[in-house]
């Protein structure tokens, strides 16, 4: 069977580019480009949005799982404003609009681009022959995040800029059965 | 007829986005947030067709999918996957559940109301009677030609209107213009390159967007081949060149299905305005005659029971125009309403050359007739010169 260490980080790194490029201009009309990659080896806490002042903003936080042969877990990170930004666009929105429906709007919204952009990088990962299923999407909210995986999970981080917004893809996978 | 979509998807977003794709279009979106609440709807409203997620909580799409495809009253209902759930494997196995279509997120409105369009006849909102356009409202006109003087001069003949017309030269730049901007109506020349006003044509058609659009095909009056061949296909109108451009304003508007009576009659103050133009074309008449009942009746109905027919703008006198004017006359007569001519020097002169209009008689202004009309106790008698 086939298993999460066969999967090369240039296979996980092209999917979540092509992921997050189509689900962003599609939805959203917005250039993304990869500015990093970064593979997390030791098994410490590591803050995916860096020890920046730019961590302690705000962010919303949309996850969705994959099961299947492969298992893991892909968190997408937005500062507050882009979320808005995004979720304005998505239901054209006015700012105004936005801040009366109220923060389960901006939640929704980003769930349903985190599902859209795991869905679209799974899918790369199924016709590569790694089927899988999603889950439902969640939603945190909150700053300086700091996610510590289990032992048995490999972990890349991925930074993209999105029209001048920083966008972050955090994949863990599960190793082994 | 107006359909029903079901759209079923836990996520509200989606399902303002579905709702906002299809918002000019006459059809009634109902929303289900899983399998459950869609499978209830589905069977209370029996909709025309559903958009189906798959990943979803309490029921997921599969499994309502393969209930509704068991159910003998529900199977027949058309269902397109609309889902983030895309890998081959997995679209093959649900297509061999039974789906019409399969769209795979992140969507665009315009594949998603294409892929719709193939299910469901959709059709603009603005088809709909209650959504008429007055004459007075803005359209876009996009006429492909490739020769800019025809272009000029269709600019130039209809400046007077609020239409906006925008002229291309060629085939792939309509095809541009219609995905950015679809327009009110078109006007093709057949007398592009290779046949394209007649590929132009079938794919203004097959878009959604532009499928009820009119079509209007230009051709040289001598090309009656043509004409023929753009009748056949379903082109709205065949416009001649030369262009009358009377004529063609005229078309224009039937066709894109706008109140034209505000040319022809105005309530203004407490009269109810009659007015014709310069040029009084058959097709002129015409409309303004399929108005003139109706319009006289709803200024009576409105309390108004003075009438002003002004012909000052009428180049000449002909038996279409008198026979109008006289069935205004006995419209008036029947709905006791009061009423006044206004007319130019020319026309005045020619209505004393028949033996019918001879006695009419005719006020300089519009102001004149209007303060006339207030000092008479009742109508005037027609024939009092």
């Amino acid at each position: 069977m086939p298993a999460t260490e066969e999967i090369t980080e240039s296979l996980l790194r092209d999917n979540i580019t092509r992921a997050v490029g189509d689900v962003f201009k599609t939805m959203l009309g917005r250039e993304t480009s990869l500015t990093s990659a970064a593979e997390i080896t030791d098994q410490q806490s590591w803050p995916p949005l860096g020890t920046s002042a730019e961590a302690g903003r705000p962010h919303v936080v949309g996850t969705v799982g994959f099961l299947g042969d492969i298992n893991g877990l892909l968190y997408l990170y937005l500062d507050l404003d882009f979320a808005r930004e995004a979720t304005c666009h998505l239901l054209s929105m006015t700012p105004a609009e936005l801040e009366e429906a109220g923060d389960e709007v901006i939640n929704d919204a980003i769930g349903e681009i985190t599902n859209m952009t795991v869905g679209s990088f799974k899918n790369g990962l199924c016709d590569a022959g790694y089927p899988c299923k999603l889950t439902i999407p969640s939603i945190l909210r909150g700053s300086n995040f700091s996610i510590e995986p289990i032992s048995s999970a490999t972990r890349q981080i991925y930074h993209f800029n999105c029209g001048g917004h920083r966008l972050v893809a955090d994949i863990l996978m599960k190793v082994g059965d | 007829m107006r359909y029903k979509i079901l759209t079923v998807d836990d996520s509200k977003t989606v399902r303002i986005i579905v709702r906002k794709a299809f918002r000019t279009f006459d059809c009634e979106i109902l929303e289900a947030g899983n399998g459950v609440e869609g499978l209830a709807i589905a069977a209370k409203e029996t909709p025309d067709l559903i958009l189906l997620d798959v990943t979803m909580p309490v029921m997921d799409g599969v499994e309502m999918l393969t209930k509704l495809k068991s159910d003998p009253a529900l199977k027949a209902i058309p269902v397109m996957m609309l889902t983030a759930e895309g890998g081959r494997d997995h679209v093959l196995k649900i297509a061999k559940i039974g789906v019409r279509d399969y769209l795979v997120k992140p969507f665009k409105e315009d594949v998603l109301l294409e892929k719709a369009g193939r299910v469901i006849d959709l059709k603009p909102l603005s088809d709909t009677p209650s959504k008429a356009k007055s004459i007075f409202d803005p359209a876009t006109i996009l006429v492909v030609e490739d020769k800019p003087a025809i272009i000029q001069q269709i600019q130039d003949g209809l400046k007077h209107t609020p239409w906006k017309v925008i002229g291309v030269a060629a085939q792939g730049e309509a095809i541009d213009f219609c995905a950015r901007t679809p327009p009110d109506l078109v006007i093709v020349s057949l007398s592009l390159p290779d046949e394209s006003a007649f590929a132009l044509f079938r794919l203004v058609r097959t878009n959604i967007k532009t499928k009820y659009t009119p079509v209007f095909a230009l051709a040289v009056k001598t090309e009656v081949g043509q004409q023929q061949q753009a009748q056949t296909v379903g082109f709205s109108a065949i416009i001649t060149k030369p262009i009358d451009l009377g004529e063609l304003e005229t078309k224009m508007a039937k066709a894109m299905n706008l109140d034209t009576s505000q040319r022809y009659y105005a309530l203004e103050g407490d009269s109810l305005i009659m007015r014709l133009p310069e040029n009084c074309s058959p097709s002129v008449l015409a409309e303004s005659a399929n108005y003139l009942k109706p319009k006289f009746a709803e200024a009576v109905d409105a309390g108004t029971n003075k009438v002003v027919i002004d012909i000052q703008q009428v180049r000449s006198l002909h038996m279409g125009v008198i026979k109008l004017l006289f069935q205004a006359m006995q419209t008036c007569r029947e709905l006791a309403m009061q009423f006044a001519l206004v007319g130019n020097p020319h026309i005045i002169a020619e209505c004393k050359g028949f033996e019918d209009t001879r006695g009419w008689t005719f006020y300089d202004s519009l102001d004149e007739a209007k303060a006339n009309l207030g000092k008479a106790a009742v109508a005037p008698q027609l024939a009092s010169a």
